[in-house]
């Protein structure tokens, strides 16, 4: 029993290994990568959020991750629809080339997207990254919502309809409801997959629609700036956030809800 | 509490002129080469309550759904009160369905659930809250009207699915084996409820089971389905005692089987020799299925009459107890019988006991062999 505790926190321990170094890094008084710190001050945090050359990037990604989530879902959602309902000639090859872009290695992928999009003058264009994000993040948006689908009980659409809803209603009312935590996941998933993602990102970003983890990458190769450890630090708690705080507001929801007996 | 005014009158079989529902010639084919339902016709009268009865794959589904509108027919009609349904699409139907998993919407409470039909059709606020309270009280369930059905048991969801399809007033309500999740004892008492329920508003119902117990103990009629044919559409007990095939025999309660030949005035069972039967159908010749009933059958003493009884002899193979009676199975000669004997007259009975069994012959049904 013993064993298997040990076991749990030395895995625990290796999976958070590179936080325990980033995040102290980044209070770091050193001009480079440098581990133990030496000293530490918020001098990098000061730095970060003051240079337009860092804070343009993180606009960036958060727009076209957004833009990426937009378009994903917009392909999606349909696609999802008359692959889990529709039965077609070629819907096993329709499948398939729903899931290329996750079978194709990404650096594959950059190399078409960087001789097409030049050719397309979408190059070093946000339009271009959101093209291409949108593609990659196609196959696992796809798979989360086709899921959803699957287990969505056409009952309740037939229910729906003896009632009196119209087609358009009925999924208003019902179908989209009930599969709206399916697509919040979908999309959740598209946004973080364009924001994490960094092969196609150099390739094809440029200066103009710069994200950050192509700028951060950047900053690594050519400066090694300290900055890029204030980054890691701020996106992990931002991360952490994200799954934390569903937890706590169902949390507090429990405690409102045994404050008010029904 | 009657949440319908005006509609506790039960529209009476006999006020009515004629059917409500009609169904003429009802074919579906999902592929165009197998049929589904292959040729149905039904009159059903207005505030009546009719089972669908048959095994999976028989075709009353299927039914069911073209008559909700969810399918379309392949060829055939459906008339519901003088007006053809077929092209008029599911949601200006006004038929109340329950749905055999309750089909509950997961993101409403129950009296949202109940009040959406109102909504739909556009009722002020203040209506759709009074009468989806007062639904909700018909079932049982006034204070239940902010849970959400994952808060709610099997019955309590069932009943809200029920209040649902009916609080629109609905021209006809359709349940779809909407009791077969529920554990017996549950289920036994939501019969009784729907029961009277359909007493209170009088509502032509139509009741889709397998369960032949349900169908005999709530119907008005009973129509029998096998391989997409109604076989026998008629009521409880003309079913049970003069079933119209042999299919309907054999799925509707337990039976025995003899094949018999008819000559005028006579039938030739195989195995039991020459009978004169009064039996109105055993007057013509051809091949019949005779039809005896194991709770028929009777354990025969020395002495009594043998007068217009079957008497034979019987050996005992196997024996089940039920406690208020008890199933003999065994052969007579070249017959295999089944028996159900009441337990008091059967406590000294085992296996391969040698015994005498008899018969009226008044209980025996004839149906033509196929």
């Amino acid at each position: 029993m013993r064993i298997v505790v040990a076991l749990a926190l030395l895995s625990a321990l290796f999976i958070l290994g590179p936080l325990l170094i980033v995040v102290p890094m980044s209070f770091s008084t050193a001009k480079s990568f440098a581990f133990p710190p030496p000293d530490y001050w918020l001098g990098y945090y000061r730095a970060f959020f003051a240079d337009i050359r860092w804070t343009q990037p993180v606009i960036n990604s958060v727009l076209i991750a957004f833009a990426t989530m937009l378009l994903t879902m917009a392909l999606v959602i349909p696609a999802a629809f008359a692959m889990v309902r529709q039965r077609f000639f070629g819907r096993s090859a329709m499948n398939l080339l729903l899931m290329m872009p996750m079978i194709v290695p990404h650096i594959v992928m950059a190399l078409g997207y960087y001789s097409y999009f030049s050719h397309l003058k979408i190059i070093h264009s946000p339009l271009g990254v959101v093209l291409a994000h949108t593609c990659l993040s196609v196959p696992v948006c796809y798979l989360i919502i086709a899921a959803a689908l699957k287990g969505f009980d056409r009952n309740l659409e037939r229910a729906a309809m003896n009632l009196g809803a119209g087609p358009l209603r009925t999924f208003w009312e019902v179908t989209f409801p009930v599969l709206r935590p399916g697509f919040l996941v979908g999309g959740l998933f598209a946004f973080i997959h364009s924001f994490d993602e960094a092969v196609v990102a150099i390739f094809i970003s440029g200066q103009a629609a710069s994200t950050l983890p192509r700028k951060m990458f950047d900053s690594i190769r050519i400066e090694a700036d300290p900055i890029v450890s204030v980054v890691s630090t701020l996106l992990f708690a931002a991360v952490l956030l994200a799954v934390l705080s569903p937890l706590l507001w169902r949390a507090i929801r429990q405690t409102q809800m045994k404050a008010v007996p029904a | 509490m009657n949440a319908f005014p005006g509609r506790i009158e039960k529209e009476g079989r006999q006020g009515v002129t004629g059917s409500y529902l009609e169904i003429r010639d009802l074919v579906k084919s999902y592929d165009g080469r197998q049929q589904a339902v292959r040729g149905i016709s039904l009159d059903i009268v207005k505030g009546e309550f009719v089972s669908f009865l048959g095994p999976s794959g028989s075709g009353k589904t299927t039914t069911l759904m073209m008559v909700a509108g969810f399918e379309q027919p392949t060829a055939g009609r459906i008339i519901l009160g003088g007006r053809e349904i077929a092209p008029i699409p599911p949601h200006k139907r006004n038929i109340g369905m329950v749905f055999q998993n309750y089909a509950l919407f997961p993101h409403m409470t129950a009296a949202e659930n109940v009040g959406f039909p109102l909504r739909m059709r556009k009722r002020p606020a203040a209506e759709i809250a009074r009468r989806s309270a007062e639904a909700l009280a018909m079932v049982g369930l006034g204070d239940f009207a902010g849970r959400q059905p994952r808060e709610l048991s099997g019955g309590q969801q069932q009943r809200v699915a029920l209040a649902r399809a009916l609080v629109f007033e609905p021209d006809v309500l359709l349940l779809d084996e909407p009791l077969g999740a529920l554990d017996k004892n549950l289920r036994e008492h939501m019969q009784v409820e729907i029961k009277r329920i359909h007493r209170e508003l009088g509502i032509t119902t139509i009741y889709v089971t397998h369960d032949q117990t349900e169908a005999m103990t709530m119907s008005d009629r009973i129509a029998v389905f096998s391989q997409g044919v109604v076989e026998q559409f008629a009521a409880p007990l003309d079913v049970y005692l003069r079933p119209a095939t042999r299919f309907v025999g054999g799925f509707v309660g337990d039976s025995n089987f003899f094949a018999a030949t008819g000559r005028p005035g006579m039938l030739e069972i195989e195995g039991l020799g020459s009978l004169s039967l009064p039996q109105a159908a055993a007057s013509a010749s051809g091949r019949y299925d005779v039809l005896v009933r194991p709770e028929a059958i009777s354990l025969w003493r020395d002495g009594s009459t043998s007068a217009g009884h079957c008497v034979v002899p019987f050996t005992v193979t196997a024996l089940v107890n039920y406690g208020d009676s008890v199933l003999l199975m065994g052969s007579s000669g070249a017959l295999s019988l089944r028996a159900r004997i009441p337990f008091v007259q059967a406590t000294d009975i085992r296996e391969g006991a040698q015994l005498q069994l008899s018969w009226r012959h008044a209980d025996m049904h004839c149906i033509p062999a196929v």
